[in-house]
């Protein structure tokens, strides 16, 4: 006889065993909180979501857009905005799309699947809004170190005078401050969701192993 | 409406609780453990219940979402200490149904599969639960010729733990 006939008899004797809940005992646990991973990512995801379109739409104020207007930057902020807009009701689409797809009663490599997916999409519009934002903000440097220049008097021109060098100097700087800034965030991501999904990918990831 | 929906679940759960307390004792390691996940299994059926229809077997469908639940939804509230409490909870072998050999191999077999991970010990249980492959490749989202092979090799495994 297999060795796991022999576990699969005494498998069934277990049943004596096991605890018995009363019909109120089991009753009381439906008003219970759940702690489901889906319900903490989707806390996380709303707050991301909120955070980030505060910040890529909420910091313009009147000052703002009149200093866009000063650089002449304002057409090109305005288009900026339409996109940014649009990108972000797209992302938050997605994420209701895929959030609402997740369901228990799934096949369980499916159920994993609509998490890591959900997951993915918040964690892209993330890095859309940083990557957009650095990249505003580089050009909006360029653009208003431009316009001093132009507007600079003759004294102070040698204050202004960038040659080629200078301009290769401030966008690599520019570039590497916010290469810095995403890789401290990545960090911090890694943390927080590396605690919260570990556990699931490692089991995606053993599911995965047994398609191959 | 509602309160019958309630009484009908309840009953239902009443009934086939065996099932959750199993895999309860398969996915922890002590007596607090085990309540934890069985009522994050009966908050997810119940979620999951208006979503059931008659057509399957309650029983059926109330493997695969208890063992969603295990895997991949609940998130442990504090650390499972493996060896605490191990034998509150652990499975139980009466000493007179077996010879000493047997029981022994028993033993080691089940601490075996405790030690398993969270998709192969799925795997095992639904095959100790007397599930045919077909349903256990649904249940876990693979193919029924993976579930065969994968099965294979942790019999495997299991006999060379027995007969080093």
């Amino acid at each position: 006889m297999d060795e796991l006939d022999i576990l699969k008899q005494n498998w069934k004797k277990q049943e004596e065993d096991l605890p018995r809940l009363s019909y109120d005992q089991i009753y009381k646990m439906l008003w219970k909180k759940s702690s489901s991973i889906v319900k903490w990512i989707f806390v996380i995801s709303i707050l991301e979501l909120l955070l980030s379109t505060l910040l890529s739409i909420g910091l313009a104020d009147a000052e703002y857009w009149a200093e866009m207007e000063q650089i002449h930057l304002k057409n090109f902020t305005i288009g900026l905005y339409i996109v940014s807009y649009s990108v972000t009701f797209y992302f938050i689409y997605r994420f209701y799309r895929n959030y609402r797809k997740i369901s228990a009663t799934d096949d369980a490599a499916t159920l994993m699947r609509n998490i890591l997916k959900t997951r993915r999409t918040v964690k892209t519009y993330i890095a859309f809004v940083l990557i957009s934002s650095g990249l505003t903000a580089v050009i909006i440097a360029v653009f208003t170190l431009r316009n001093h220049q132009m507007f600079a008097t003759a004294e102070d021109t040698s204050k202004y005078a960038f040659d080629m060098l200078d301009w290769v100097k401030l966008v690599v700087g520019g570039l590497v401050i916010l290469g810095a800034f995403l890789c401290a965030l990545w960090l911090f991501y890694k943390l927080i969701y590396g605690i919260l999904l570990r556990r699931l990918r490692a089991n995606y990831r053993e599911l995965k192993k047994l398609e191959v | 409406m509602k309160k019958e929906l309630e009484h009908q679940f309840v009953s239902n759960l009443e009934k086939h609780q065996n099932i959750v307390h199993k895999i309860c004792r398969m996915y922890t390691n002590d007596q607090d453990s085990h309540n934890d996940l069985f009522q994050e299994i009966t908050i997810q059926l119940w979620k999951a219940y208006p979503k059931f229809r008659g057509d399957a077997k309650f029983s059926t469908w109330m493997y695969r979402v208890a063992l969603n639940t295990a895997i991949t939804l609940y998130r442990k509230s504090k650390r499972d200490i493996k060896t605490q409490n191990y034998d509150e909870v652990s499975f139980k072998i009466k000493a007179h149904d077996y010879d000493d050999e047997t029981e022994q191999q028993l033993k080691l077999m089940y601490k075996a599969v405790k030690e398993l991970n969270d998709i192969d010990k799925a795997l095992v249980f639904l095959y100790l639960e007397d599930q045919s492959y077909r349903d256990i490749s649904e249940t876990l989202g693979i193919t029924e010729v993976n579930a065969r092979v994968k099965m294979n090799r942790i019999k495997k495994a299991l006999k060379s733990i027995i007969n080093p």
